[in-house]
């Protein structure tokens, strides 16, 4: 009884929050990627590149800095699969769609931040990456990190795109 | 120049190995890889084992009390009278290579291990729980049948040398929760040293008293009250369940024409 209320504890709550983290985890990961991909559609055609210099055939009438932030965490089963990964090394593939939806997610909050402001254009466009605070009070584990997207919004003067 | 629109392209940056068949690898190959580690590490502490006699063990090990061990005074009677008890016992083991000696440990958990060298702990809180010397008799026969099949350094270079590999390889974050792996896994192999212990310890009873009455009556008092309570929990983390363990000793009797009730003889100190 004692002995089978600690296996409960060490083992049993750990894996009922792998499983609810792992439905839980892949909804919002289906519905995000449902989002990222219509907003792709929609923004279609809005010139972001990665150009240090403007084209010399832009003719721009003003221009702005614009950026967008994504703070992106682990679910405690990307995490938990992780952990294994990291015994044998190898792609820790359970990270890999978490990030690159952060990375298309903050590119598509600056493209909304430069449409917004009326913009018609990116360049110099950057993308950042930063680890936050640490997660655990020893100093140890990630909070998650930051995904930050940022470039020169111009305004054409005349579309001679 | 001319900007020509581009969809972006999915699944360059994503695997498309589902998430579940990654964990499935992952679980079943690390189990495997677990799995084979146990095997190797007992093979190695058997032929440790093999290589460290018991007399060389018992000549380096004498005197050594392990470090956490709260004891109780020297001239304590119950220490005294256990002492008594187990040099009775030991002697119905004509060749034993060990001086046996006890120490008791001031906790509450009632449970009773044996070390290196021949040292038994008794902790307090199984003396408060025996009622007679039958008792007490068994339990320190059972720990004698561990020497007696050297499961005690069986079971520390086992443990020892797994925590060792898992702490090195999955990191300071995972250790307890190794531990208690490797503590589920070992369990596994150690009923049957518990089962040949408690053989030991029966014939050990029988052959001190002349019958082996009342002498697991210990264990069927913690059936019948919850063994869940916490102050026999630790004895069920390192020994068999009882109702198990009452049968098997019920049939070893049996089997072996042991008179089942006889003079009891009561604890020591009581008188």
């Amino acid at each position: 009884m004692g002995q089978n209320f600690e296996l409960l504890v060490n083992f049993g709550l750990p894996l009922i929050l792998i499983v609810v983290a792992y439905f839980v985890g892949s909804l919002l990961e289906k519905r995000h990627y449902q989002s990222i991909r219509a907003r792709e559609a929609e923004y279609f055609g809005f010139p972001v590149v990665t150009f240090d210099t403007m084209p010399e055939d832009w003719r721009v009438s003003s221009s702005n800095l614009v950026d967008g932030s994504v703070v992106v965490s682990l679910d405690y089963f990307k995490r938990i699969i992780a952990g294994l990964r990291a015994i044998v090394g190898g792609r820790i593939r359970t990270y890999e769609p978490l990030l690159d939806r952060a990375r298309r997610e903050a590119v598509l909050r600056m493209i909304e931040s430069a449409r917004r402001q009326g913009y018609d254009a990116v360049f110099n466009v950057r993308l950042d990456t930063s680890r936050l605070a640490n997660a655990r009070g020893n100093g140890e584990g990630t909070a998650g990190v930051e995904m930050l997207a940022y470039g020169t919004a111009v305004k054409f003067a005349s579309l001679v795109r | 120049m001319r900007f020509i629109a581009r969809k972006p392209r999915d699944g360059i940056n994503v695997s498309d190995t589902h998430p579940l068949a990654e964990a499935g690898l992952l679980v079943v190959g690390l189990s495997a890889i677990f799995l084979a580690l146990v095997v190797a590490v007992i093979f190695f502490v058997e032929l440790a084992l093999y290589l460290v006699p018991a007399d060389t063990e018992a000549r380096l090990f004498r005197n050594w009390l392990p470090a956490d061990l709260v004891t109780v005074a020297p001239d304590d009677e119950r220490l005294y009278q256990a002492q008594l008890l187990l040099d009775r016992l030991a002697a119905h083991w004509a060749d034993a290579p060990y001086d046996f000696t006890v120490e008791i440990d001031q906790s509450e958990v009632a449970n009773a291990m044996a070390m290196p060298g021949g040292l038994i702990v008794l902790t307090s809180g199984l003396l408060d729980q025996v009622e007679t010397e039958n008792e007490l008799a068994f339990v320190l026969g059972h720990e004698l049948g561990h020497f007696r099949n050297r499961d005690h350094l069986r079971a520390l270079g086992r443990v020892g040398a797994l925590s060792i590999l898992l702490a090195t390889v999955a990191g300071k974050d995972s250790s307890r929760l190794s531990l208690t792996i490797t503590d589920l896994t070992l369990r596994g192999f150690s009923r049957k040293q518990e089962t040949r212990a408690d053989e030991f310890g029966l014939a050990v009873v029988y052959a001190e008293y002349g019958h082996v009455g009342e002498a697991w009556r210990l264990f069927e008092r913690w059936d019948e009250v919850d063994s869940g309570t916490l102050e026999v929990a630790s004895y069920f983390s390192t020994h068999p369940q009882t109702a198990d363990r009452i049968d098997d000793l019920g049939l070893l009797a049996r089997r072996e024409h042991w008179q089942l009730d006889g003079q009891v003889t009561p604890l020591p100190w009581l008188d």
